[in-house]
């Protein structure tokens, strides 16, 4: 038995814009400590949440910690969430990358980097997700913005976004100026932002 | 250093949006907002936002699917009884069998409590030799996690349809003595999400799934909708 369709049916159900409103009202029952609706936000969002933080850490272990530290963030500060600031995912990925970024900068300052992360090189887990068609083209669209990207801009969203270095960082490891630094960032996030048709 | 204009403030929003900013960095930025003008803050937390809803869609290109037993860890973290509702009949059974004689006496209801020492579930969950299997079962998931060494394993089933009325499913362990029944569900037993607890695994290689007519069947007679393998 496998269980590449039923996940691939969950990984279906949390892509596209349509099921915004589906995660806020999911977020606000979580809020009034609903395990149900916490189960059903799991399933909605668990792999958009692991594969960012598996992305970050590239560390098994590390990743389903983190994550599951996340939804018990979730579950904690669901009523700390409010609509009118950002949609739930957004909420939720936030959550997610800071966690991961904090997890990556706790395990440099204990300067286990070199062997934890030696492969740091390697490419996403592409192959883990059984996609569906929807998915597909969602990614295909996420990464042909991306490939349109200038590769100095690519460079730094990959260093300070995927990688959890400050843009101070990332300036010192690429000789180039803070504020050269920060107008690559802001125009990388912009182009994408336009590309991808985000509000 | 000198305060940083409005501008420079502005220039940080993509970096602080994007985590890519230390920890005191972070502090003096937020304090720098609450001291800025209103239409500065209200700037800032726009392109905040902004970056944000953008990488949020951009993560669509990271998506891979996590383990299946982080499931389990995940929700019994913040629910911790799910993993003592026992809904088996031989869950009943068992434990009825063990505290019916002490409370029929007294005429009293049999009552499943929480137990203080730790539940099977979480014997298994924290047994070193604990493994995750996964199937497809009727449109929903079957997670079972199982340990050989604590003689029990965890069922987890996720959006698993009831069977319909007049029959059950059945779960039978199947090992070198062909297939024994390990229990059954009927329809008022199967939630969006199920958990419970089988014991006396003994050798068994498979855990398989039948629905089978009226309160289940001493051998599986329906097609086997599902089989995970327990080694």
């Amino acid at each position: 038995m496998t269980t590449a369709v039923a996940e691939s049916l969950s990984y279906w159900s949390m892509t596209g814009p349509r099921h915004t409103s589906d995660l806020d009202a999911l977020l606000h029952r979580v809020a009034r400590r609903d395990a149900d609706a916490f189960a059903a936000l799991y399933d909605h969002t668990r792999a958009r949440v692991y594969g960012l933080v598996t992305r970050v850490l590239r560390d098994s272990g590390y990743s389903e910690e983190t994550t599951q530290e996340v939804y018990l963030e979730v579950w904690r500060t669901a009523d700390a969430y409010d609509s009118a600031k950002g949609s739930a995912l957004s909420w939720l990925m936030t959550m997610a990358h800071r966690r991961a970024v904090d997890r990556v900068r706790a395990e440099q300052a204990a300067s286990q980097r070199e062997s934890r992360y030696g492969a740091a090189t390697v490419d996403p887990a592409l192959d883990v997700v059984a996609e569906s068609a929807l998915a597909a083209d969602e990614r295909r669209r996420v990464v042909e913005c991306l490939d349109g990207l200038t590769d100095t801009q690519r460079q730094c969203i990959e260093m300070a976004y995927y990688g959890g270095l400050t843009y101070t960082e990332v300036s010192q490891r690429l000789s180039a100026n803070l504020s050269t630094i920060k107008s690559r960032m802001r125009d990388a996030l912009r182009g994408l932002r336009n590309c991808l048709g985000v509000p | 250093m000198t305060e940083p204009t409005d501008f420079e403030l502005l220039e940080l929003a993509t970096p602080y949006a994007l985590h890519a900013v230390s920890d005191d960095e972070r502090a003096a930025i937020d304090r720098q907002l609450a001291a800025a003008p209103a239409s500065v803050a209200e700037a800032f937390r726009e392109e905040v936002r902004a970056v944000r809803e953008t990488m949020t869609t951009v993560s669509a290109a990271t998506a891979a699917e996590p383990p299946a037993h982080l499931r389990a860890a995940v929700l019994a973290a913040v629910h911790p009884d799910t993993v003592l509702r026992f809904r088996w009949r031989t869950a009943l059974l068992a434990a009825a069998a063990a505290i019916v004689v002490g409370l029929a006496a007294f005429g009293l209801g049999i009552t499943l409590r929480p137990s203080p020492t730790p539940t099977m579930a979480e014997q298994v969950m924290a047994a070193p030799d604990v493994r995750t299997v996964s199937g497809q079962l009727a449109g929903g998931t079957a997670t079972v996690l199982f340990s050989h060494d604590r003689n029990a394993a965890v069922l987890v089933m996720n959006n698993v349809p009831p069977p319909s009325q007049g029959t059950v499913y059945q779960m039978w362990l199947i090992g070198d003595k062909g297939p024994t029944s390990a229990g059954t569900m009927d329809t008022a037993a199967v939630a969006p999400s199920t958990t419970d607890t089988l014991t006396n695994l003994g050798n068994s290689t498979a855990l398989a799934f039948t629905v089978e007519p009226g309160n289940g069947s001493p051998q599986p007679t329906g097609k086997i909708l599902a089989k995970l393998s327990l080694t």
